[in-house]
């Protein structure tokens, strides 16, 4: 078990993901290939905060501080406002959802084009 | 000391069952027809990456996945999935489904390649006897440096020790939270209100509103 490792499997769900959002016509499974991406970049996020070495805790000249102690946990923090921020984008791109069914009567991407030209 | 998982065969097996599953679940949730089915798989692919977490002593983060992806988004999107009957050809995939697919594995393709092309630090380079002890949790605040309290090991014979995953992590990220992240943390709660109120403007149905 690996950076590279994790890596792959971090860079193969967010490609799976991309391959659903592009190939995908119903809105509501391209929200769901979106989910994935969201989880590649936290897979990846949270393998680098596991395996690599924060700069603070190599440069030991000043001491170590508990603040350096937690920049190892940068890519969990980045993980818990991603988290946050892609639940609420869920809710808020389901409403929309829901808002365009009932103007169009379809889920269909492509039918989103009322403002195309 | 090291956490309940480190790198050894068990958590290095466990990880790539639940790769196994978090990715097999994701190709499923892509190429499924039957929607229902896409999210029953997607709530897998979230189960293992809950799992990937919590063998990265990520216990607190992989919590949160569950509660969040597991017990929220999913059900958010079966229930949108239900609430929209017109399911007739749901699964279908648009025609340029080639070009998504060379998409995704040219993505792929590069992302492995710069993984295994870039000189990574490792955790384990971490030799100083205080940062080891830190990361492992058997230190002891020894005095301050500005506003921070400067930490040193218990046991002074802990040199020549290699660093390893940061272990109980949990307990680190409420004090990072209201320190070092307080403006971002403020201002996710902002970010909250605001799509909460904004979900339930979208939703609204005027006529409805207006006749009552």
């Amino acid at each position: 078990m690996t950076l590279e490792i994790v890596l792959v499997v971090a860079g193969a769900l967010f490609s799976i993901g991309l391959f659903g959002v592009l190939a995908r016509r119903n809105i509501i499974a391209v929200i769901m290939s979106l989910e994935l991406m969201f989880n590649g970049v936290l897979v990846a996020a949270i393998g680098f905060s596991r395996f690599t070495a924060p700069a603070a805790l190599m440069d030991t000249s000043g001491g170590i501080t508990e603040a350096a102690v937690r920049s190892a946990l940068t890519g969990h923090m980045f993980a818990v406002f991603v988290i946050s921020i892609a639940a609420a984008e869920t809710a808020l791109a389901l409403a929309l959802v829901f808002a365009f069914y009932r103007a169009q009567q379809s889920v269909e991407i492509t039918d989103a084009s009322a403002m195309k030209n | 000391m090291s956490g309940a998982f480190d790198s050894g065969p068990i958590a290095t097996l466990a990880f790539f069952l639940a790769s196994a599953l978090t990715i097999v679940s994701a190709i499923i949730v892509v190429t499924q027809r039957d929607l229902v089915r896409a999210v029953v798989a997607l709530a897998m692919s979230f189960v293992g990456v809950a799992a990937i977490y919590f063998i990265f002593n990520a216990e607190f983060i992989g919590v949160v996945q569950l509660l969040v992806y597991v017990g929220a988004i999913s059900i958010l999107i079966a229930f949108a999935v239900m609430f929209i009957g017109d399911l007739a050809n749901a699964g279908t995939l648009s025609q340029n489904r080639m070009i998504s697919a060379v998409a995704g594995v040219l993505l792929l393709a590069s992302v492995i390649f710069v993984a295994y092309n870039t000189e990574w630090t490792s955790i384990e380079e971490v030799t100083d006897a205080d940062a080891v002890a830190g990361l492992a949790g058997t230190y002891e605040v020894s005095g301050t440096s500005g506003e921070n309290n400067l930490i040193s090991a218990v046991d002074g014979d802990a040199e020549g020790a290699r660093g390893g995953a940061l272990v109980d992590s949990s307990s680190h990220i409420g004090p990072a939270l209201i320190s070092d992240f307080i403006l971002p943390f403020e201002t996710l709660g902002l970010l909250l209100i605001a799509a909460l109120l904004g979900a339930l403007l979208v939703i609204r149905n005027r006529q409805e509103d207006d006749a009552a």
